[in-house]
């Protein structure tokens, strides 16, 4: 179990990490978002003793990542792909790793099978493609068969078959009992394998939980309704306090439940083609969560900043 | 421990560009006292010993030593393999202590090589044209020190690239200082004090090189007070990059 309390850390006048405090539980993955330059990487940095924070601590099953003998059979991780000697072979890039925590070769040959890269062993870093990199690094924060694994964008650069592998492989470590935190701007990936869900903006914590949790809390949500009477039906929900947006095919209610519409609508005799509770998206939601400390901002595409002015 | 320096021994052997400087140290030198052995000398006898002579190619092999440590520790920080260093092994004393290790291990191997490539074949040309030299007293302390001087400029090449964590600021501070810089410096010095003995304070050349010399005059430091002048000013280096190693963020 990963325990993070009080972290801070600052560089300069800047916080980048601000009193964060969450926990990951064995057995789920949790996903660690937030916008660009929120402290995700420099939060994850600071677990592993990379960087120093100013405050706070964050320990696995009680114990600093500094006070752990042989830290890679305990805590896997990876923080960037491009962290391999380019001149040196995906094999011979792995065993100086395992060196240093008195991991067999056996290991590293096995490891490279697991990401499907046996083939590509003593093929020199340099020429690998993004997501062969990726597939280095997964391969190097599995070398020591962890109960913790720590992700920084495990997807990044990979193929929709990556992907989804990489996804499955999250998976299969939480179903063994491993404690998974990673970090992703996929959010639709994200959403298909995170059991729990970390979210900070500007190096605080914005939320933590369970993915439902986010979702009620920051999803919008809306009943989609198909009816012949749709214009008698809208005003007997704005009768109601609800409030209608008329699409194609019928419309949509806000702030106002399912439940309450099918009701207006029998008793008042009205038919329904379609009446279904509508959920955003956790990107939706996300950015929901996440507006008010969003850093860096681009500008709206529906005035074309890519347009040359006329001469 | 000695997983870590067999590590650090496998990523240092696992490197082009540092095995191609080591070689270089080793071969650079033997091939020109080889060929100097060939052609410079054609009868009688040379009036020094071989190994005096094979002194004076030591600091080259120093040097190139010296950018061996640099490059065992800014190609971390260049490729960025420092992250996993320093998440495989957490104790980063125990880290540098394994690269100081590492460097003079392979530094004091690499300059013995050179030392046996330079000293037979030049022995066994030289023989055979029944040309002589001499073997004389201090051979044995030359010796000695190639592989002192050695060692200590490729720890001052590791610490260097500890410190300024790139390999041109680093292996340029390597090179220039002994070779111009020094020379400047304590010329200057020389001029402003009205002293021209000034220059056996000049850490590398008046001290580092000079500990590979046959003979000492009065005027400069003894070879004994050469070596502490000479690894004092290393240590200061050696020191601030362990501190600097052990504080900076990766």
């Amino acid at each position: 179990m990963i325990v993070v309390e009080n972290l801070t850390k600052s560089y300069g006048s800047k916080k980048a990490v601000d009193n964060l405090s969450f926990s990951v539980t064995p057995g789920r993955v949790t996903g660690f978002l937030g916008p660009n330059g929120s402290g995700k990487s420099t939060t994850m940095r600071c677990m592993l003793g990379l960087d120093k924070p100013d405050a706070g601590i964050a320990t696995f099953d009680g114990r600093q990542y500094t006070e752990i003998d042989s830290p890679l059979t305990h805590v896997g991780s990876l923080l960037d792909a491009g962290d391999a000697h380019k001149g040196r072979t995906a094999r011979n890039h792995l065993r100086w790793i395992a060196m240093t925590n008195g991991i067999s070769a056996s290991r590293v040959d096995a490891v490279l099978q697991m990401v499907g890269m046996q083939d590509a062993a003593r093929t020199r870093v340099g020429k690998f493609s993004l997501g062969m990199r990726q597939r280095l690094g997964l391969a190097v924060a599995l070398l020591g068969d962890p109960k913790v694994v720590i992700l920084d964008e495990p997807a990044n650069g990979l193929d929709p078959e990556g992907i989804r592998w990489t996804r499955d492989v999250m998976r299969h470590l939480a179903n063994e009992g491993r404690s998974v935190l990673v970090s992703s701007h996929q959010l639709v990936e994200l959403s298909l394998v995170a059991d729990d869900l970390v979210v900070i903006g500007q190096g605080k914590l914005i939320s933590s939980g369970p993915i439902g949790n986010f979702m009620t809390q920051h999803a919008k949500t809306w009943v989609r309704v198909v009816s012949p009477q749709f214009d008698a039906l809208a005003d007997l929900v704005r009768a109601q306090g609800g409030t209608v947006e008329r699409t194609p095919d019928g419309g949509d209610f806000h702030a106002i439940s399912a439940i309450t519409v099918g009701n207006i609508a029998a008793a008042n005799n009205i038919v329904l083609h379609e009446l279904s509770p509508q959920t955003g998206s956790l990107e939706e939601a996300f950015l929901d969560a996440t507006d008010a400390s969003v850093e860096y901002r681009g500008q709206s595409t529906t005035t074309n900043v890519w347009d040359a002015p006329q001469p | 421990m000695i997983g870590i320096l067999k590590s650090e021994l496998f990523k240092l052997r696992t490197t082009r560009a540092t095995l191609i400087v080591a070689t270089f140290s080793v071969v650079l030198p033997a091939i020109i006292f080889s060929l100097t052995s060939m052609f410079a000398f054609s009868n009688g006898e040379i009036g020094d010993s071989l190994v005096s002579m094979v002194g004076n190619f030591v600091p080259l092999t120093g040097l190139l030593l010296g950018v061996v440590g640099v490059l065992c520790s800014t190609q971390e920080y260049s490729q960025g393999t420092i992250r996993i260093t320093l998440v495989a092994t957490p104790n980063r004393l125990k880290v540098f202590v394994a690269k100081l290790l590492t460097t003079m291990l392979v530094s004091v191997l690499s300059v013995l090589l050179m030392l046996l490539l330079c000293l037979v074949p030049s022995q066994l040309i030289l023989t055979s044209r029944n040309i002589t030299f001499e073997v004389i007293g201090s051979d044995l302390r030359v010796l000695l020190s190639a592989i002192i001087l050695s060692a200590f400029l490729a720890i001052l090449g590791l610490s260097l690239g500890l410190i300024f964590k790139s390999s041109p600021g680093a292996i340029s501070a390597l090179l220039l200082w002994p070779t111009i810089l020094e020379g400047m410096v304590f010329g200057l010095l020389s001029l402003a004090f009205k002293d021209s003995n000034l220059f056996k304070f000049a850490p590398i050349q008046g001290n580092g090189f000079k500990l590979v010399s046959t003979f000492f005059n009065s005027d400069e430091n003894s070879w004994l007070t050469s070596l502490t002048y000479f690894s004092a000013f290393v240590g200061v280096f050696v020191v601030v990059g362990a501190v600097l190693f052990s504080r900076r963020d990766a």
